[in-house]
């Protein structure tokens, strides 16, 4: 209603407080005991932590892919001039912050590629098909563009979270500014970076396997789940009595629109990959999926459409699911373990050509999980959850889907 | 009374306000009252005329799924009739009737019949297209396209009453009631 009170920030708690070392303490224990554990299962499997190195890409591409979600939401609000997402804005910029800590979690990737990537083994040199690609996929290399890219996504988010943060200190409009100027340039930069990086990390894992469109892929699934854990994450708040009033309904409908949107995109593209190959039926592009459609992998394939795409997309389609707080809150929770069991579907059936699952997989999930967990808590801790001073705070507030 | 109550060629009674808050709260009175044939003019959207005049959800999504589902099926019915009936031509030893090849289709005329379904159902649940509308022939209404705020209660309403709801309608705080004609000739 139009009269009706607008909230403001006194209505409700905007900083964590005690809650931040506590969910600090727990993350953290939780991420280091979940890593020591995987690496004891790992060296017990007694295959020089071959398994070990696919089961760490699964779960390390997972948390990457949600952290780089928020590092394009960012961009994307300051293009657009939003101004609904303002209240729970610092909410992102914590998770897009959180990529230097990803690095560090990037580390045993490379040095297991030669484990777990086939152009990077020892016995890789001889096979025709990755001659021409060598120049691309060495190891040094391979190292190399890792840096750049942390490096650049570092430089952005450090960008959004510095300014925000000012900001919040002065009111001072320049930084808004600023950082509209700044987003259709780091759009650019991001585009580039995170294409080739799902290529690297995930697509390389079969270096004859090749898709144009695989970075789209990649990014789009992360986006998924980052929409997911963002809606997680405000409803996680709110149990403690955090943003009550500030983020209302007409915000979480706007979560689900966006969940059920990138659901469907996400499937256009998967689906945009499968057809092209399945059409032309040319060897090395049909082996991929020939290999994820035969034996165990096709199972867990049938799995990925139904749920990451099929259920959650006829369970969001209603107004009424994405305003309705425990429905939304099923999908959300639903939506990040389809998009798990994507990469999962993705990664492992090149380490194993029949179905497995190892107690590691989940271990290492809680391992890189904790691990991130405990760092955008520790970012937010001492910080208000809300950007107090952005100019558009007050539409924030007051907004209402039409 | 039944002569009170179905006067020929009376289309409504019409108010005017001045301001969108009184036009609000005035709406909202007239919700209370329990009418239900009746409308706000406004030159501009009014956040929270919605919740003021107690309008309910739209039917709009389930004739758009309808539509979707009819475009889904057409689209594989079609195929599979062209591809794997009428005229059976094998492809690059593709199946005649293989469910990849035939997506892009589906998914096109999901759209489509959705789009059109939208629309037209739109246009229906508007009661359009018209050629006319009694209130275009009202003068003072000529300015609902530019500042002025109308309340529209139609005669066909269960409600209504004559000197009652011109009375009420009076009471609402905005101008002389004024009665608009079915048609203009009268």
């Amino acid at each position: 209603m139009a009269h009706h009170h607008v909230p403001s920030l006194e209505d409700t708690k905007t900083t964590l407080d005690g809650l931040g070392g506590k969910v600090f303490a727990v993350s953290a224990a939780v991420g280091v005991i979940g890593l020591v554990v995987s690496i004891g299962l790992g060296l017990a499997e007694g295959d020089d932590l071959r398994h070990f190195g696919y089961s760490y890409l699964v779960n390390f591409a997972f948390f990457l892919a949600i952290a780089l979600g928020a590092l394009f939401f960012l961009p994307i609000q300051y293009v657009t001039k939003a101004s609904w997402i303002i209240v729970v804005r610092r909410l992102v910029e914590v998770m897009a912050a959180s990529l230097p800590v990803l690095a560090l979690l990037a580390v045993p990737v490379v040095v297991l590629a030669g484990r777990i990537y086939g152009w990077a083994a020892p016995e890789a040199g001889s096979d025709p098909l990755l001659a021409h690609k060598v120049a691309f996929l060495s190891p040094r290399w391979f190292t190399i563009r890792w840096a750049i890219y942390f490096g650049l996504w570092t430089w952005l988010s450090f960008t959004f979270w510095r300014r925000s943060l000012a900001q919040d200190a002065t009111g001072d409009l320049r930084h808004t500014h600023k950082l509209e100027n700044f987003s259709g340039f780091a759009l650019l930069v991001y585009a580039l970076s995170v294409s080739l990086a799902g290529m690297d990390l995930l697509m390389s894992v079969d270096y004859i396997w090749f898709s144009t469109i695989f970075g789209v892929y990649f990014w789009a699934g992360g986006l998924v789940s980052f929409f997911a854990v963002l809606t997680l994450v405000t409803m996680g708040l709110q149990k403690t009595g955090r943003l009550t009033h500030i983020v209302s309904p007409e915000h979480f409908h706007d979560y689900g629109k966006l969940m059920f949107a990138f659901t469907f995109f996400w499937a256009y593209i998967a689906f945009s990959q499968y057809m092209l190959y399945w059409y032309a039926n040319i060897p090395e592009e049909t082996g991929w999926y020939l290999l994820r459609s035969g034996q165990g992998w096709g199972k867990v394939g049938m799995v990925v459409l139904f749920a990451a795409f099929l259920l959650p997309f006829a369970g969001l389609i209603s107004r009424y699911a994405k305003r309705n707080r425990k429905m939304l809150a099923f999908w959300a929770a639903w939506i990040v373990v389809a998009q798990w069991i994507n990469l999962y579907w993705v990664v492992m059936p090149e380490y194993s050509h029949d179905f497995v699952f190892s107690p590691m997989d989940v271990t290492l999930f809680f391992g890189i999980g904790g691990t991130w967990l405990a760092a955008i808590t520790r970012l937010a801790m001492g910080r208000s959850l809300v950007p107090m001073k952005d100019p558009r705070l007050d539409d924030s507030l007051r907004f209402e889907n039409a | 009374m039944a002569a009170d109550t179905q006067i020929s060629g009376l289309y409504g009674l019409l108010t005017e306000f001045e301001s969108p808050s009184v036009l609000v709260q005035a709406a909202a009175q007239v919700r209370d009252a329990g009418y239900r044939n009746w409308d706000v003019h406004t030159p501009f959207p009014i956040h929270g005329m919605d919740e003021a005049m107690g309008i309910r959800g739209t039917q709009l999504p389930f004739v758009v799924l309808a539509g979707g589902l009819i475009g889904l099926g057409l689209a594989t019915l079609m195929q599979w009739w062209m591809n794997a009936v009428d005229y059976p031509f094998v492809i690059s030893g593709k199946p005649l009737f293989g469910i990849p090849a035939n997506i892009p289709v589906m998914f096109e005329l999901t759209v489509l019949f959705s789009a059109f379904a939208a629309f037209f159902g739109m246009w229906g649940l508007n009661g359009m297209p018209k050629w006319h509308h009694p209130l275009f022939a009202n003068r003072r209404f000529l300015r609902a396209t530019q500042d002025r705020f109308f309340i529209v209660i139609e005669a066909r309403d269960p409600r209504f009453r004559l000197h009652e709801t011109s009375a009420f309608l009076a009471s609402l705080g905005g101008s002389e009631v004024e009665e608009v004609k079915e048609s203009a000739e009268d």
